[in-house]
C-alpha cells in the first residue's frame, strides 16, 4: 500500500458484543484460593477480570476497577488488600503473564502479613470469568477527523470500547485504533495523537470515556484546544 | 399477538435495535429450532413467546417445537426438576424409562428439522436426551439450562449430565446455577418483556380499578411483595418488617401470589401468613390466578416501594419487572437480587425483618430517594434486563459458534 492510499483509507466503525462464559476453573472461598487460580488460570480470564469490566453494567465505585480489588473489599472485608489490587493499572504491563505476576505479588505479600486467611461469607464466592468478544462492521465509514468529531457523539459504548480500549491488546504497539489510523494521515494529526494516548482511560466509565473523546476530538477540530 | 421490532425499538431506542440487526446480519437465513416441554405457562414459554417471532424478523428462520408426553413422563422431569435444584427425589428404573421412551418417540418424529437446523436450542432437561437420539447432526447444540443446578441431587445430576455433555455449549442464567461439563459454558441472564401483560404501559384507570377490586386505599403508601407463597420468599419476614412500623406513615402492605391451593405446602404458608396478618386490615393478602398478569402490574404500577425479601431466589425477575415500573426494591440479600439492587442506588438489600423496616422507613420519609431510585431502576433494566440484551447474547453466542469459539475475538 502507498502512502498516498493510507493517507486515504478510510476508517471503519466496528462494533462489539461480549458474551461471557464459565473460565472452567473451580471458585475460591478464601485469599489463599484466589491466587492459587490465579496462578493458573488463562490469561482470557485476567483480561476479563481487569479489562472487561468496563463493558459489564455497573454502579460501583470506578476506584475498584477490577474484580478481584472488588471482591477484596465487598467480600474478604480487607481494605487494604482492595487499595493495592484497585490500584494496578492492567494496560502498564507489556504483557498479560507480567500482569498476573504483579497480582500474585500483592496478594502473596498480603497472605504473608496476616495471621490468618481471609475467608468470603457463604456463598459470597470468586467465580472465575473469561469473555468472547464478536466484532463486527457497522457500515460507517470515516474519511477525515472532522468526521471523527461528527460521528463520536453516535458511536455505541461498544465501539469506544473496541477502538479505544480493546485495541491495546491487538494493535502492535498497544494504542487505540484511532491514533493508528490519524497516524497515517497526511492531516497534522500529532497533537490530537499525543492528546488521546494521555487520556487515563482506565479509571473512567465508558460514557466518560465516550465524552472525553469527544472533547478532545473537538478541541482539536475547532481549534481551540490546539489551535 | 405478536410484536414487532418497530415497537420495540419505541423503548429500547435505535441504537439498541440497530445492533441487534447488525449482529443478526450474519446470521441471514440460519435455521434454529427450539425445543422445550410446553407452548403456553412457565417461564420458558414466556420467553419463546416473544423470541421466535424476533428472530424471524432479523431475518433468520427460527421455528418451536414442543415434546409431548404422558402424565407419567412429566412426572418424572418434574422429578429431574426438583432433582437439579437440589431436593430429594425418587428416581426409578421405571421413570427412566417412561423418560427415554417419550424422548425417543418425540425424536422420531423431530428427528428430520433437528438434525437440519443450524441450531438447535434444547431448553432446561426434559428435551436434553434429543441430542444423542440425533446423530447426523448438521448444526450446533445448545443446552439452555434455566434453573440452578449449583447443588443437585447427585444421581439426577449424573443421569442429566450425561444427556448434556455431547453439546456444544450450555447456557446458565447466573455464575451461581452453573455446573461444570465437558463444552463451555456461558452466562446469560434472563430479562422481562415490556410489551408482554405484565409490564406493559397501563392506564390510570385500569390501575384504579384494580386497587378497587381489592379494596385498597389509592391514597396511602402501598408496600408489595409479588410471589407465590412458599417459605423461601419470606412472606412471614414481609409482615415482621410491616408490623415494625407501627402504624407509622399509614402504609398497606400487599402480598399477592398464587399456586397455593394445590399445593400442600404452599397452602401451609398461606395458613401461617393468615395467622401472623392477625386481622390487621391495612394488610391484604391476594390469592390470584396464574393469568393475572395485568392484575400484577397493576399492584405494581401502584405501589410506592417494591419487597421481595427472599431468603433464596432464582434470578428474581419480579425484582426486574417493579424496577421496570421505575420502582426502589428493597430485596433479600441473595441470588439475582444481589445483581440487580445496588444499594443506594436502584434499592436496599436487607438479611433481616429489622433491615427491612429501616429501609421501608427511610424510603418512605424520603419521597425523593424513592424518585430517584425508580428511575435510576427503570434505566438499569432499559440497558440490561429487557429482553433485547438476551437476544443480542443468544445471536451472539451464535455468531461465535459459527466462525468458532476458540479466540478471545472473533472478527468479521
Amino acid at each position: 500500500m502507498t502512502d498516498t492510499e493510507k493517507n486515504n483509507m478510510p476508517f471503519r466503525i466496528k462494533d462489539c458484543t461480549l458474551i461471557v462464559r464459565m473460565a472452567g476453573l473451580r471458585e475460591a472461598m478464601n485469599l489463599r484460593e484466589l491466587e492459587e487460580r490465579i496462578s493458573t488460570c488463562p490469561v482470557e480470564c485476567l483480561f476479563h477480570h481487569f479489562c472487561e469490566t468496563v463493558i459489564r453494567p455497573t454502579f460501583d465505585d470506578p476506584d475498584y476497577s477490577n474484580d478481584f480489588a472488588q471482591w477484596a473489599s465487598r467480600q474478604l472485608r480487607d481494605r487494604i488488600l482492595a487499595e493495592r489490587l484497585a490500584n494496578i493499572n492492567p494496560y502498564k504491563f507489556d504483557s498479560l503473564e507480567e500482569l498476573r505476576k504483579a497480582t500474585l505479588d500483592i496478594i502473596q505479600e498480603r497472605l504473608s502479613e496476616l495471621d490468618y486467611i481471609p475467608w468470603a461469607p457463604n456463598g459470597n464466592v470468586f467465580n472465575f470469568m473469561q469473555a468472547v468478544t464478536v466484532v463486527y462492521d457497522t457500515g460507517i465509514l470515516i474519511n477525515s477527523i472532522k468526521d471523527l468529531s461528527d460521528q463520536l457523539p453516535h458511536m455505541s459504548h461498544g465501539s469506544i470500547y473496541y477502538h479505544f480500549v480493546e485495541a491495546r491488546r491487538r494493535t502492535e504497539c498497544g494504542v487505540d485504533d484511532f491514533s493508528v489510523w490519524l497516524s497515517d494521515k497526511k492531516e497534522e494529526t500529532e497533537s490530537l495523537v499525543k492528546a488521546l494516548s494521555e487520556i487515563d482511560f482506565y479509571f473512567l466509565s465508558l460514557a466518560e470515556l465516550k465524552q472525553t473523546l469527544i472533547d478532545t476530538v473537538c478541541g482539536f477540530v475547532t481549534g481551540e484546544i490546539y489551535a | 399477538m405478536h410484536r414487532t421490532l418497530p415497537e420495540y425499538e419505541a423503548i429500547i431506542g435505535p441504537v439498541s435495535a440497530s445492533k441487534l440487526k447488525q449482529v443478526a446480519a450474519d446470521l441471514k437465513g440460519a435455521r434454529v429450532v427450539h425445543v422445550n416441554s410446553t407452548r403456553e405457562g412457565g417461564g420458558v414459554a414466556e420467553i419463546l413467546f416473544w423470541m421466535i417471532p424476533l428472530m424471524n424478523e432479523l431475518g433468520l428462520e427460527a421455528s418451536w417445537e414442543v415434546i409431548e408426553g404422558n402424565p407419567e413422563y412429566f412426572n418424572t422431569t418434574k422429578s429431574f426438576h426438583n432433582g437439579l435444584q437440589g431436593n430429594k427425589v425418587v428416581l426409578t428404573d421405571r421413570m427412566i424409562r417412561a423418560y427415554e421412551d417419550t424422548v425417543a418417540a418425540n425424536a422420531d418424529r423431530l428427528r428430520p428439522v433437528l438434525q437440519e437446523a443450524d441450531f438447535v436450542i434444547i431448553h432446561d432437561p426434559q428435551p436434553a436426551m434429543l441430542h444423542e437420539l440425533c446423530p447426523n447432526r448438521k448444526g450446533k447444540w445448545i443446552w439452555r439450562c434455566h434453573i440452578d443446578v449449583s447443588k443437585p441431587n447427585r444421581k439426577v445430576w449424573n443421569y442429566i449430565s450425561s444427556k448434556v455433555d455431547g453439546y456444544d455449549v450450555s447456557i446458565f442464567s447466573m455464575p451461581d446455577f452453573a455446573r461444570k461439563l465437558n463444552h463451555p459454558q456461558f452466562i446469560i441472564a434472563p430479562s422481562i418483556d415490556p410489551l408482554s401483560d405484565k409490564n406493559v404501559e397501563l392506564s390510570e384507570k385500569e390501575i384504579n380499578r384494580t386497587l378497587a377490586e381489592f379494596e385498597i386505599d389509592h391514597d396511602r403508601p402501598i408496600l408489595c411483595q409479588i410471589s407465590r407463597f412458599d417459605r423461601f420468599k419470606d412472606p412471614i419476614g414481609v409482615i415482621q418488617a410491616f408490623k415494625l412500623l407501627n402504624g407509622a406513615f399509614n402504609a398497606q402492605l400487599v402480598l399477592a401470589g398464587g399456586g397455593a391451593t394445590d399445593d400442600p405446602e404452599g397452602a401451609a404458608v398461606l395458613d401461617e401468613v393468615m395467622d401472623a396478618v392477625e386481622g390487621d386490615d391495612s394488610i391484604h393478602v391476594l390469592m390470584l390466578p396464574p393469568d393475572a398478569h395485568k392484575t400484577i402490574n397493576a399492584l405494581q404500577r401502584a405501589s410506592t416501594i417494591i419487597i421481595q425479601k427472599s431468603l433464596q431466589e432464582g434470578f428474581g425477575l419480579t425484582v426486574t419487572e417493579a424496577m421496570w415500573k421505575h420502582k426502589p426494591v428493597i430485596g433479600g440479600n441473595t441470588g439475582g437480587i444481589r445483581l440487580q439492587v445496588h444499594h443506594y442506588h436502584t434499592g436496599f438489600l436487607v438479611n433481616t425483618p429489622d433491615g427491612a423496616a429501616l429501609r421501608i422507613r427511610k424510603l418512605l420519609s424520603r419521597p425523593d430517594l424513592i424518585d430517584i431510585m425508580g428511575a435510576t431502576a427503570k434505566e438499569f433494566v432499559k440497558e440490561n434486563y429487557l429482553c433485547n440484551r438476551q437476544l443480542r447474547e443468544n445471536l451472539t453466542l451464535m455468531l461465535g459458534l459459527r466462525r468458532g469459539l476458540s479466540n478471545h475475538l472473533i472478527t468479521d
